[in-house]
């Protein structure tokens, strides 16, 4: 466990020093490359509420878009005509680049939360769903008769089949859309917003103050980094009888 | 074997047929074009061993799903003599509930007809003691993963008994198993049909094992090769407990061997 830290941890501290030294070295202009040094002064508390704000609206929107999403997913299952009648339409929503459908939503959302917490769900519904809908079906036909033996009603065999089968499917969803959801919200805030790492990117790269620019996509980075790995250690617990978990 | 077991056994099927549980009436199943079982009809009595022999894909395994109305009928009918007949039904495969251990898998049917997810110590005790039954009764605490193919089967069939089933459907219950724990596993599959402590007394079981169907059951159907017909109901009366080398039932497998031989 502690080689696994350290290895890395030993490669990033010698690529860190490397690039303080070249841009000593060569000189290099800081609204080009700032050193790192210069990065880590510009971490502070105005960095901090920025990162919350961003990592906030991410969350909300990852878990109202999942939530929606496992509801579908279950719909679609169970109902079979929902699923040929709406998944073209998901796959359409999935198609139009957020890029596009940001404008719109501040339009309709204002610069506040929601417009961001709408980017995000638009971007993290589809994995879910897919992923979703893909692990509903993932029981072997012979488990569906063996509960059919059994005399389950269909809300049983849900419960107590389907939705356990699908959760490892699930949690792979989740690890991909938690690193969509900070891209929705960064995407949200760059279109209209007056706080979150999104508009300090937009700000900070208009002044040319290349530093702080650096410390906020480091930052989005590790929004990103933190909500994948509450994912995985959540996922670790949930289904530690998945093959991918056994001891 | 106890002798004692034995001496009920015998006393518990006389001579004469007994009553029909299960009777299988002009029989006609059909997967679209293909007729998988065409004009099959037998009775099973309460209290029965049989087994289902024929080549493998011959339709045995869809004759147990038509019985548990797993798949439609094209033809003919099934008759329960009792409506409410509890059949249980064991796979090849385990199929245990992976994040479940051992007893909470034996308690998946009794939870499916609470129908709620209370399950009363009555219930409990009871998949322990069917745990114990199939020789598991230090592994109820674990998981599927940590279990043998043989452990899990033996999961599978503790889960099938605590339906409480009158009459057990096998298919190839032990098939994907080695040789050796197939063989424990038949003579306890045996032991625990001869016992008083489940309501379960009739036992139907496919294989395609001649000496397997000859040593465990009372009668042995042997159907043909798709669409499944009978070829012939041969009724296996050589004294119980019985091994594959007795005399006795030596001649019977020459028998069903010449019979399954003369088809082709």
């Amino acid at each position: 466990m502690r080689r696994r830290i350290q290895a890395p941890l030993l490669f990033a501290l010698l690529t860190l020093a490397a690039w303080q030294a070249i841009v000593t070295v060569a000189n290099i202009p800081e609204y080009l490359l700032p050193a790192p040094s210069a990065i880590f002064a510009n971490i502070d508390r105005t960095l901090a509420v920025q990162l919350a704000v961003t990592f906030v609206e991410a969350v909300i929107g990852f878990l109202i878009a999942s939530t929606l999403a496992f509801g579908c997913a279950i719909m679609f299952v169970r109902f079979h005509t929902l699923e040929e009648g709406l998944f073209p339409i998901a796959i359409a929503v999935k198609t139009t680049p957020i890029v596009a459908v940001a404008p719109l939503l501040v339009i309709w959302l204002g610069t506040g939360w929601w417009s961001k917490i709408v980017a995000v769900i638009l971007i993290c519904f589809f994995p879910v769903l897919v992923n979703a809908v893909k692990g509903l079906k993932a029981a072997d036909a012979e488990y569906r008769e063996l509960f059919q033996t059994l005399g389950a009603s269909r809300a049983q065999e849900f419960r107590k089949l389907r939705i356990p089968f699908c959760l490892p499917y699930l949690f792979s969803a989740l690890k991909i859309s938690s690193s969509l959801a900070i891209v929705g919200a960064i995407v949200g805030e760059f279109v209209g917003a007056t706080q979150g790492l999104g508009y300090l990117i937009m700000v900070s790269s208009a002044h040319l103050e290349t530093a702080t620019l650096f410390a906020a996509i480091a930052a989005a980075a590790l929004a990103g980094i933190i909500l994948f790995y509450l994912i995985g250690w959540t996922e670790q617990r949930v289904i530690f009888w998945h093959s991918g978990n056994m001891e | 074997m106890n002798a004692i077991a034995l001496a009920t056994r015998l006393e518990a099927t006389p001579l004469s047929r007994p009553e029909p549980l299960i009777a299988i009436e002009g029989l006609q199943v059909r997967f679209d074009n293909v007729v998988a079982i065409e004009d099959l009809s037998f009775a099973v009595g309460r209290g029965e061993f049989i087994s289902l022999l024929g080549p493998s894909g011959c339709g045995k395994s869809t004759l147990l799903k038509a019985i548990a109305r797993l798949v439609p009928l094209a033809r003919g009918r099934i008759v329960l003599r009792d409506p409410n007949l509890r059949i249980g039904f064991m796979f090849q495969k385990p199929l245990l509930l992976p994040w479940r251990t051992a007893l909470d898998n034996a308690l998946l049917p009794v939870e499916i007809q609470l129908g709620g997810s209370v399950v009363d110590p009555t219930d409990q005790s009871r998949a322990h003691r069917m745990l114990e039954m199939v020789g598991l009764a230090d592994f109820a605490r674990a998981y599927p993963h940590q279990l043998s193919g043989g452990m899990q089967q033996r999961v599978a069939l503790a889960r099938a008994l605590m339906s409480d089933p009158d009459i057990l459907l096998l298919d190839e219950p032990f098939g994907a198993l080695d040789e050796l724990t197939r063989e424990v596993l038949n003579e306890e599959l045996i032991r625990i049909w001869q016992s008083k402590d489940t309501r379960l007394h009739t036992v139907m079981m496919v294989t395609h094992s001649i000496p397997e169907a000859v040593t465990m059951s009372d009668r042995v159907i042997v159907l043909t090769d798709r669409p499944a017909r009978l070829v012939e109901d041969v009724s296996v009366d050589c004294p119980r407990p019985r091994t594959p080398d007795d005399p006795d039932a030596v001649s019977v497998m020459k028998r069903i061997r010449s019979m399954v031989r003369g088809r082709r």
